[in-house]
Order: C-alpha cells, then sequence, then structure tokens
C-alpha cells in the first residue's frame, strides 16, 4: 500500500463474537458480543476498570483474546498481533500522542508506513503527502518538529495518520481528553462527516455523554467487563446510558455542601510567571484568590499552564516573578511554612508525585509528621512505634486496604494509594489545600469518596484550589471556577452564575 | 631552520588534533549512534582498552593491522552487544551497567593482554598528506591515519542516514519516544541492542588506533578516561555526529597541549595540561546542562539528561 | 449529569489475612539478602568456567583465596588491613545512592583526602604531638574529600550535571592535582626514588589496634559504618535523604530542600573516602605519592552494591573482597595468573550483581499474600 486514499464506500462493519480475556484470576472481559455497522459513529462507554481498553487492544491484536473472534464485514478475521490489525485496515488513536517530538510530520507518517523505503526520497514523498493532504479535510503543517505542534493539531495528525495508512476502521481512545471543547467540537464533527459519507467507521471509547449525544450513532456500554446494553443514540437518555454504566448500585445524592458564605482572602496568586523545562514561559502573569471556605476550580486544555502552576504551589518549580501569598504573608514552598500556614496539597498521580513507591504504607503516611513529636524526638531521632501506631489509626480511619502498614505502598490499588495520601495531608487542620485532578483513573466508589473529602474540608473553612481537566469534577465540587488558558487566568466565574459554552470559549483562549 | 616557539607549539597542536581526536571521534560516533536510540554506554572507556589489546595482538599474531582493527571493531561489538542484552532487562540500570562494563572490559584486557606488552606489532601506516609543504615539521603534523579520514566519512554517513534513511528514523524515534515506536510495532529493545553494539564497534576501532597508530603501543596505561570524555562529547555536539567530528578535534587540541609544550621544553604543569581534557569536559557539562538548545536536541529517552 | 454518590462508609476495614507485620518485613529483607548471595554463587560459577577454560583449577583458586585471604592468622590479617579502606570507600557510594544518586569519585577523594594530610603534616610533624596531629590530618582528609565530591552534588543540584561522570572526571583531576604537586613544589626531595611529600616518620604513624596487627583504619570503618547505618534509619535526616532518593518530586512538595540534603550527602561520601586516603598515608605509607592510586576506589563500587548499599552490611562484603585482594599476590605465583584476574572476577561479579536486580519481585516466595488489590 503506497501512500492513501480514502475512498467512499469503504467503510467495514466490526463484530465481535463472545469474546473473554482473564488476567489471572480477573476477567477483564466476559462474553463480550457487540456489533457496529459499517459507516457508523459508536461509542463505548463505561467506567473505569469496565473493560473498554481491553476489547480495544484485543481487537488490535495488542492482546490475545482466550475465547472468542473478530469479523470484519461478516468474515472471521485472525488478528494475532497489531500488524494483522493495520493489515487489515484497522487503526487505532490513542490516548497519549505516538507521535515522535523531534521528527516533523512528513517524517513521522512516513516512518509509520510498514513499507517505508529503506532510502528515502524526499522530493518524491514530499510531493506525494501535499497531493494526500489535498484530498484531507484537514491539514497540518509538515516540515515542523511535533514537538512544537498544539494538542489539537497533534490529535489531528493522528488522524490523518491512521487515513494515510489507509485504515477505514478508526477506533479513538478518549481522543477529546486534550482538546478545548471547541477542537473536540472541530475534530469529531469531522470524523461524523467521514462516517456520514460511508469513507470510515469510528469506535469511540469515551465517557462524555455531551458527544455519544451529539456525534455518535450508536452506543455500547460496558461495566466489569460484560456487554450490559446499548443501542441507537436516539432511543437512549442521559440517565438510561448512566444506569448502564453503574449498574444496580444507587446513583446516591452529590456530595453535601455546605451553605456559607466565604470567607476572608486565605491564598492569592500575584501576577506569577515561571518557565518550563525549556526555558519557555508557562505562567505569564498568574492572578487568583482564594477565600477560606470556598473551592475555587482552575478549569482548562491539559498544557495551558496548569500542571506547572500546580508545580510552582508544591516547590517543584521555581517562580520568576510574583508571589504567592498566604494569609497575607509571603509563601515560600519550604516545610517550616507549610506546616505553619497549614497548607497541604494532593498532588496527581499520587505514586509518581506523592509518594515512594518502595517505601512502607506507614512511612508515607508520615512524610508530614516524620521531624516532629511524638515521631521525632529532640528533632532528629526517629521512633518507629510511634509512627506505625499514628499509620494504623490513619489506617482505618481512611478505609486504606492494605495487608499491612509495612506494605511497600507501590503494591495497594491506585484508590488506595490516594486514600493514604488523603489519610496523610487532610487528618489534620487544613487551611489551604491544592489539590490536582484527584480522580483520574479511579473506579466510582474511590470517586466519591475523595470528592467527598474534599468537600467536607470546604465545610470545615479551609481554601480549596483544585486544578482539574475534567470541567464537570469542577462543575460539581467547585464554588467559583477560574479558567487557565495560554500560561494566565482569563476568565473567573461562581460557577452557578455561568455555563459551559461561556467557559469552553474561554479554555479555547477566547 | 629554527622556529618560534609558538609555532611550534600550533604545529604540535594541529598534528596533535589531527592524531589525538581519532580515538575521540570514533568513541563519541559509537556513543552518538546508541545513544540517538535512547541508551547511555558508560563502559565505552572499557571497550577502548579491550578494542586496543585485540588490535595489538591480532596485528602481532598476523602480521596485518588492518586484520588487527577488524579484531578491535568485532571485541567492541561483543562487549556492546553485552551492554544491549543486559540493559533491555526490567529493572536493569544502565548507568550502574556502564561503570561494570568499564571494569569487566578493562580487567579482560589486561589480563589477556599481560604478554603482549613488550613485543612489538606491526603499525598502521599513515598517509603523508603534508609532504607538499615544505616544513618537515609542518609535514610531520599533517599525516593522517587513514582511520581519520574513515572516521570522517562515518560521520557523514550517519548525519545523512539519520536524515534520509528508513532505519535512521527508526533509531531516532526510537530515542526520542518509546511509546511511540512500540505502537509503530517496532521493538526498542533490538533497535537500542543493535545500535549499542554497532556503537561499541566503532569504540573498539577507536581503540585500535591508539595500540596501531598513536602511541603505537600495548599497555595498561593506554587509555585514561577517553571513553567517558567521549560521552560528555556527544552531549556537547548535542547528538550531530558531524558536530561529534568537530568536537573531537577540539578534545584532541587539548589532549595535544601538554605534549606540544613539552616539545617547546615547557615541562612545568605538566599534570594539569593533561588534565586540560577532564576540566574541558567537566566545563562542557556544566554548560549544556542546562542550556535550552541541548534541551531541544537531546533524545527524549536518555537517562542521563532526564 | 450523572449524580455522585454519596461518600458515606462503603465497607469496613480490611485487612484480610495480615500475615503480621514481623512476617512482612522480614520477607522483604529476605529478598534483599538471598538474591545477593544468588548473584555471588552465579558469578562464582562463570568464573570457574572461566578458569576451566583457560585449562585452570577453580577448584585451586578458590583454595588459595580461602588461604590467602582467611585461612592462617596472618592472611587474616592481612585481609582485614585491606578491608579497611574498601569499608569506607563503599561508605563513599552507598551514602549517595541512598538519595538516588550514583556517584563513584572515592578514588579521587582518597587520593586527595590523603594528600591533604600528608601536607598539612609537614608543618606540625615535630612540632605537635602525634595525637592531634593525627586528628587534625583526618579532619583536613575528611574536609577536603568531602569538598570535592561536594563540588559534584552542586553541579548535580544547581545544573543538573550527571553524578556518575561529573564524579568520574573530578577523580582523575584530582590525581592529576596530586601527581601535580607531589612531582613539583611538595616534593620531598631527600628521596631520589620516587616522588612523594616528606615522610611523617614512625613516631606520628597511626599504630594497630593492640593485640592485632591492623591499624586503627579498620575500627573507624566499622564505627563509621555503623553510624552512617544509624543516621540513615533512625533520624530525620536519613528518613528524608530516603524520601529524596525514593522520588524527588514527592520530596519536594513535602516542602525538603533536596538540593541541600543532595549536596549534604555529596560531602559525607567524599568525607568517607578522603578519611580512607588520611589512613593510607599515616597508616600504611607515610607519606603521599602515586602509590594513593590504588582502585581501593573502584573496588569500593562493587562492595556498595554488592550490599545494596546498606552500610552495616558493607562489612562483611568488605571483608571479602579484601580477602580476595589480599590473595590476590598468592594466585599470581601459584598459578601463575597475571594480577588483572581480580579485576576479571570484580568486572564479572559487577556485572551478574546488576542482572540480578531483574529477579527482584519476581518470586512468589518472597511476595507478601494478602487481600491486596492489583491496579
Amino acid at each position: 500500500m503506497t501512500g492513501p486514499a480514502t475512498m467512499p464506500g469503504r467503510a467495514v462493519s466490526l463484530e465481535t463474537v463472545a469474546m473473554s480475556k482473564r488476567f489471572g484470576p480477573l476477567a477483564a472481559l466476559d462474553d463480550v458480543s457487540l456489533r457496529v455497522p459499517a459507516g457508523s459513529f459508536h461509542a463505548l462507554l463505561g467506567e473505569n476498570g469496565a473493560g473498554k481498553s481491553t476489547l480495544v487492544k484485543c481487537i488490535m491484536g495488542f492482546y490475545a483474546a482466550d475465547e472468542g473472534s473478530v469479523l470484519l464485514d461478516g468474515k472471521e478475521v485472525e488478528i494475532r498481533n497489531p500488524r494483522d490489525a493495520r493489515a487489515q485496515g484497522i487503526g487505532m488513536v490513542y490516548q497519549h500522542f505516538t507521535l515522535v517530538p523531534s521528527l516533523t510530520a512528513a517524517e513521522n507518517l512516513l516512518i509509520s508506513r510498514a513499507d517505508a523505503p529503506l532510502v528515502v526520497d524526499w522530493t518524491r514523498e514530499k510531493r506525494k503527502l501535499a497531493e494526500f493532504l489535498d484530498r484531507m479535510p484537514f491539514k497540518v503543517p509538515l516540515d515542523v518538529p511535533i514537538a512544537q505542534f498544539a494538542a489539537g493539531e497533534k490529535q489531528k495528525l493522528e488522524i490523518l495518520k491512521l487515513l494515510y495508512l489507509d485504515q477505514h476502521l478508526l477506533i479513538l481512545d478518549e481522543p477529546t481528553s486534550v482538546l478545548t471543547p471547541g477542537e473536540a467540537d472541530e475534530i469529531l464533527g469531522l470524523l461524523r462527516d467521514m462516517t456520514r459519507r460511508g469513507e470510515i467507521t469510528v469506535i469511540m471509547i469515551t465517557h462524555k455523554f455531551r458527544e455519544v449525544l451529539s456525534f455518535c450513532d450508536s452506543v455500547t456500554v460496558l461495566r466489569r467487563g460484560r456487554n450490559v446494553g446499548g443501542g441507537r443514540v436516539s432511543d437512549l437518555s442521559t440517565e438510561s446510558m448512566a444506569r448502564l454504566m453503574i449498574g444496580d448500585t444507587q446513583i446516591r445524592e452529590r456530595a453535601a455542601r455546605a451553605d456559607r458564605a466565604a470567607g476572608k482572602t486565605v491564598l492569592e496568586l500575584a501576577g506569577l510567571c515561571a518557565n518550563n523545562d525549556e526555558g519557555l514561559p508557562v505562567l505569564k502573569a498568574v492572578n487568583l484568590k482564594v477565600h477560606a471556605g470556598e473551592i475555587v476550580g482552575i478549569a482548562g486544555v491539559s498544557g495551558n499552564g496548569q500542571s506547572q502552576l500546580f508545580e510552582v504551589l508544591a516547590g517543584q518549580r521555581a517562580l520568576d516573578d510574583g508571589r504567592v501569598l498566604i494569609k497575607d504573608t509571603p509563601f515560600e514552598p519550604n516545610r517550616d511554612s507549610y506546616y505553619r500556614l497549614k497548607v497541604f496539597g494532593l498532588p496527581e498521580e499520587p505514586l509518581k508525585n506523592a509518594a515512594v513507591p518502595k517505601m512502607t504504607v506507614a512511612e508515607n503516611i508520615a512524610f508530614r509528621s516524620f521531624d516532629r513529636p511524638p515521631i521525632a524526638k529532640l528533632g532528629w531521632w526517629l521512633s518507629p512505634v510511634p509512627m506505625r501506631d499514628k499509620a494504623r489509626e490513619l489506617i482505618a480511619r481512611y478505609r486504606v486496604k492494605t495487608p499491612s502498614p509495612e506494605t511497600a505502598i507501590a503494591d495497594l490499588s491506585g484508590g488506595n494509594v490516594q486514600r493514604a495520601i488523603l489519610a496523610r495531608e487532610l487528618s489534620g487542620d487544613v487551611d489551604v489545600l491544592i489539590v490536582a485532578n484527584p480522580c483520574f483513573g479511579l473506579d466510582f466508589a474511590s470517586v466519591a469518596e475523595i470528592r467527598g473529602q474534599i468537600m467536607e474540608q470546604r465545610n470545615r473553612g479551609a481554601a480549596v484550589l483544585l486544578v482539574s481537566e475534567d470541567l464537570d469534577e469542577i462543575l460539581e465540587l467547585a464554588d467559583r471556577v477560574a479558567v487557565m488558558s495560554g500560561g494566565t487566568i482569563n476568565y473567573v466565574a461562581a460557577v452557578a452564575a455561568t455555563d459551559r459554552a461561556t467557559i469552553g470559549q474561554h479554555m479555547a483562549g477566547h | 631552520m629554527s622556529q618560534a616557539p609558538a609555532l611550534v607549539v600550533l604545529i604540535a597542536l594541529i598534528g596533535g588534533a589531527i592524531r589525538v581526536s581519532t580515538p575521540f571521534m570514533f568513541v563519541a560516533l559509537g556513543e552518538c549512534l546508541t545513544e540517538k536510540s535512547g541508551r547511555v554506554n558508560l563502559g565505552l572507556e572499557g571497550t577502548l582498552v579491550l578494542g586496543a589489546m585485540c588490535a595489538y595482538a591480532t596485528a602481532y599474531h598476523t602480521g596485518s593491522p588492518w586484520l588487527g582493527v577488524l579484531a578491535a571493531g568485532a571485541a567492541g561489538a561483543v562487549l556492546g552487544a553485552m551492554h544491549g542484552y543486559i540493559c533491555k532487562l526490567p529493572r536493569v540500570n544502565d548507568i550502574a551497567i556502564g561503570i561494570a562494563m568499564m571494569s569487566f572490559g578493562t580487567g579482560v584486557a589486561f589480563f589477556f593482554g599481560k604478554p603482549y606488552i613488550q613485543p612489538q606489532a606491526p603499525r598502521l601506516g599513515a598517509l603523508p598528506l603534508g609532504a607538499w609543504t615544505g616544513n618537515p615539521q609542518l609535514a610531520a603534523s599533517l599525516e593522517v591515519s587513514p582511520l581519520l579520514l574513515l572516521g570522517i566519512a562515518v560521520a557523514a554517513l550517519m548525519a545523512w542516514a539519520f536524515a534520509n534513511t528508513r532505519w535512521g528514523l527508526i533509531v531516532r524515534m526510537t530515542g526520542d519516544s518509546a511509546p511511540a515506536a512500540k505502537a509503530m510495532g517496532v521493538s526498542v529493545d533490538l533497535v537500542r541492542f543493535l545500535t549499542t553494539t554497532m556503537g561499541g564497534f566503532l569504540a573498539g576501532i577507536g581503540g585500535a588506533f591508539l595500540s596501531l597508530y598513536y602511541p603505537g603501543s600495548w599497555n595498561q596505561g593506554l587509555s585514561s578516561g577517553q571513553g567517558l570524555m567521549a560521552v560528555a562529547l556527544v552531549i556537547f555536539a548535542r547528538w550531530s555526529p558531524v558536530r561529534c567530528v568537530v568536537a573531537a578535534l577540539l578534545f584532541g587540541a587539548a589532549g595535544a597541549i601538554g605534549p606540544s609544550l613539552q616539545s617547546v621544553g615547557v615541562n612545568q604543569g605538566y599534570y594539569f595540561f593533561n588534565a586540560a581534557p577532564y576540566i574541558l569536559t567537566l566545563f562542557i557539562m556544566v554548560l549544556s546542562a542546562k542550556s535550552k538548545r541541548a534541551a531541544h536536541d537531546v533524545p527524549g529517552e536518555l537517562s542521563i539528561t532526564k | 449529569m450523572v449524580n455522585v454518590p454519596n461518600p458515606v462508609a462503603l465497607a469496613p476495614p480490611v485487612y484480610g489475612s495480615v500475615p503480621g507485620d514481623l512476617s512482612v518485613r522480614i520477607r522483604r529483607s529476605a529478598e534483599y539478602v538471598a538474591i545477593p548471595f544468588f548473584a555471588l554463587a552465579v558469578s562464582a560459577l562463570l568464573f570457574s568456567v572461566f578458569l576451566l577454560a583457560l585449562g585452570k583449577s577453580p577448584l585451586e583458586f578458590f583454595q588459595l583465596v580461602e588461604r590467602g585471604g582467611f585461612g592462617t592468622a596472618f592472611s587474616l590479617q592481612n585481609t582485614l588491613q585491606r578491608s579497611a579502606p574498601l569499608i569506607l570507600t563503599a561508605l563513599a557510594v552507598a551514602v549517595p545512592a541512598r538519595i538516588g544518586l550514583i556517584m563513584i569519585g572515592g578514588e579521587g577523594a582518597l587520593v586527595l583526602g590523603g594528600f591533604a594530610a600528608a601536607v598539612l603534616s609537614i608543618p606540625m610533624v615535630g612540632h605537635l604531638p602525634p595525637f592531634p596531629t593525627l586528628c587534625l590530618m583526618a579532619t583536613a582528609a575528611m574536609v577536603i574529600g568531602g569538598g570535592w565530591v561536594g563540588i559534584a552534588g552542586y553541579l548535580r543540584h544547581a545544573r543538573g550535571v550527571n553524578e556518575t561522570i561529573s564524579t568520574l572526571l573530578l577523580t582523575y583531576i584530582g590525581i592529576a592535582i596530586m601527581n601535580f604537586f607531589v612531582e613539583g613544589a611538595l616534593r620531598d626531595l631527600s628521596n631520589p626514588n620516587k616522588p612523594s611529600t616528606k615522610p611523617l616518620g614512625e613516631a606520628y604513624m597511626v599504630g594497630h589496634i593492640p593485640g592485632t596487627d591492623v591499624h586503627w583504619g579498620l575500627a573507624a570503618g566499622i564505627v563509621l559504618a555503623i553510624l552512617l547505618q544509624i543516621l540513615m534509619s533512625r533520624t530525620t535526616f536519613g528518613f528524608a535523604v530516603r524520601v529524596c532518593g525514593g522520588n524527588p518530586r514527592a520530596a519536594l512538595a513535602q516542602g525538603l530542600p533536596v538540593g541541600k540534603l543532595i549536596v549534604l550527602c555529596a560531602m559525607i561520601s567524599g568525607a568517607c573516602a578522603g578519611l580512607a586516603g588520611f589512613f593510607e598515608v599515616a597508616a600504611i605509607q607515610g607519606r603521599a605519592n602515586a602509590s594513593l592510586v590504588a582502585g581501593y576506589g573502584f573496588t569500593g563500587i562493587l562492595v556498595s552494591f554488592l550490599a545494596r548499599h546498606n552500610p552495616v552490611a558493607i562489612i562483611p562484603v568488605a571483608l571479602l573482597f579484601g580477602g580476595i585482594v589480599a590473595s590476590g599476590g598468592l594466585i599470581e605465583r601459584r598459578m601463575g595468573l597475571p594480577d588483572a584476574t581480580v579485576l576479571v572476577l570484580q568486572g564479572l561479579t559487577f556485572l551478574v550483581l546488576l542482572v540480578s536486580e531483574t529477579l527482584y519481585g519476581r518470586f512468589a516466595i518472597f511476595r507478601v499474600t494478602g487481600t491486596v488489590e492489583r491496579t
């Protein structure tokens, strides 16, 4: 297959028949049969751990299913590895970009071909690439290294890559998580048009109901590895889809928000400026005030400086200019300040940013308290017995599932790691709490618990800064929302007084 | 004909740069290839020494210095393959492996090399590129080993291959983003294994230069850190094969300061001038560590700069 | 919009079949002892194959190691003598390893530390009594050694320079500095043979531990190892170091002064190696010269890795390698093997040990059972 050509009528239908996959005792997929008609835009819904990724990886040949088969256009096909999948015209866009940052778009496209020439005649290849791009509904610059692309452009290039390789069954894994609402709508709209024209079939893994309702024709819902239902989107509602996803467990009330007026300004970010790892400015005069007893959510598409803002507050990145003020005093992120001013933090991906994987649960829980009595005597001598006792108490109180306090924290599940970190950070008096993406990748139960804990701190009077890439999370928890775009905050409003569309516009930079 | 000392030193420096740079060049090119694929091989010091010994021993027994060069390359490839194979095992620290290979390679070289310290092996000839100058010292300086020309050719080939061949692009991809390579079905471990092996091959040839050309004999003090300096050299050259050649010439000149000054009778500070390359290397590492430009060019998967 | 469930108590606390904290800790430690032992055994096996291929007898080799290293009172003293610097240079690798750095500058710090001690002795010999002189010399050695490796620590903290390469470069530079002065300005001109500094003289040398032929350096090494172990496991400093070594980002988020800790650990490392240099000068050589460059620094790297950077475990491992080094001469004479044999054994052992890292976590017998939910 040299060169691409997406021609009308090439879309195929996909059917899985009784697919099963086990990992040890865990049945990740259990007898899953689904049908995706040719030229349809099909959504795959389910909460984290439901089996969506596993199903898709089986179709793509990363895993070998224990049982079951895949049919394309009604004919059974054997897919033993990703190469077979590609040969069958199945392509996947992953959650994390699989583009090579230092190579240009042209080089990325060329190298992705199985038949890439041994010696490259760039004049000829670039000409053919230009011809290919002319046929496509969207374009990207060919000679710029990917490292300089915006997230939306990278996503477009990922899709273009699949089309270039003549894949006509596209599987997308949470494709819009790194895009602004505007970019997301643009790309999903373009894909939908291509499906309507019968050029491709799309299967999209998502958890965003809005996208399902706006762009998809049909949906399949997975829960605990089984296909629990689905159908045409026009026949379903958000509630019915949600019920399918969560199952019989009661949909409980959202975390109770205490009715209170916000207090004084406790945390103030004044003109924060910082550079990223390459020395380019990433925070450009960030200004924000957070009051006692309120949650301010920082919304924004990932890559606009939110991570770096959190790093500045967590002492992991230096400030070039500007000041952080807590209770009207300048704040330096050192241990003494954290203790005196009662500042606590829940970084995202706790195992990577807040815990030492090889240390025990007891030791990890002691990070805040190891240099104070009762654990530390005389300021420098460490006693293991008080450490263990305190750990036991917190493990019980926060329901951290662990065989023993001496287990390495890396052996715990994601939800329990986060619970352990919560136990460490929230068990004392909290005046300022800084949180980033606390529920990423966790199951519903853990998510509910953690959000409840955050709300409880707010109710008790803490000033909470919540940085999240999940707009729904912010809309549910926050009192006020601030939008971060291009390294600065360009919009602040009370959650009750604004709507998604306005927030989305500001996220896109307008 | 007496000459101004400054001129003598300059001529000696040029000659030194040309001569001393060649092992640097080969090791740096080998390491450049390895690091472009995302792996660091700190064990090249041991490879250099083992290559030197194998070249000398082979040349001695077969009478052909070029067979010695080949043997050195083969020995280097074996060590490189060991490094490449071991480093793909999970939880293995490639920097520590490099240190271990350094002592292993050196140990094996000294062990088997003991009988070769005295005897004289046939040496590699030189190309008298300076014969047209009427000046005998300049002519001596400009005597160029064919290995130097080979090294420059290898650098040009590498530079071209990185941009214009499938394998070059695959190597760059593996070094910049292992997930992207895996998604494309490329075996990251295999690519790194091959580049480390080839890198070892080149480094071995660098060793052959030491024992078969300049200084042209085998003993246990033959190399002292050149393999290590080559690693810094690659960082300084920002992973470009052509810049590696330039940097190697620079390092060669630095290494030639001591002997050049000695040739005009400046004997003090001998050790300091011999330490010049190490100091230069350290300096360069400090400068390029936080440099913005280096940050752009660094292969994303390289562990020493993460 | 989906309603999020209420955060009520969802399940009672679960420990499952709790195996008991002690058994958990024993299992974890068992793994850290069993696998290095296994690595040692494998490397001994491979080395035996190597010897067989050369037509030599492995049995004879190990017998000679046993005899030359541990068999007689004389050889045991010899071993202890040679283990003393190894303990210290291994500690020089172990301490930075706990904060996540691979620093191999022990050789350079040893040389410069010994040199500093020798230099300091020049104005003091004959003017001050031996004991304060030696104390000052030891202090100088530790300060200079600590400062030297501290440079690498600072470069790592301030500029992100890779500490393995920088410490190795500093080693070469340090040796050059010593050679420069020893052959130049500080050379003892009354000695026409080997360039070296003025000798200390018998009266000012460090003596032997009573009842043995081993100098006090061994005791110093053992005491220092125990002290550093206590420092690492029972002080807030050690805890902070371990957090930084385990995850620097988490350490920063806790407000720990990662940069300061890095430099401090580097300085402790250099001080240990510097002290080894002091003993080499003050207990063995009596002066500073090129003999200081004896490879203790590099062997110390292997000792530390084999002991998994645990200060107390370093003591027996250093003894083992001291024995191997001590028997080197015997092996050379009796078996006709070149002195590089020990180098080969060391390199091989180091490689096998590093490869054995891949075995951790693979054996169920070391794993903790119980209700652990896997991600």
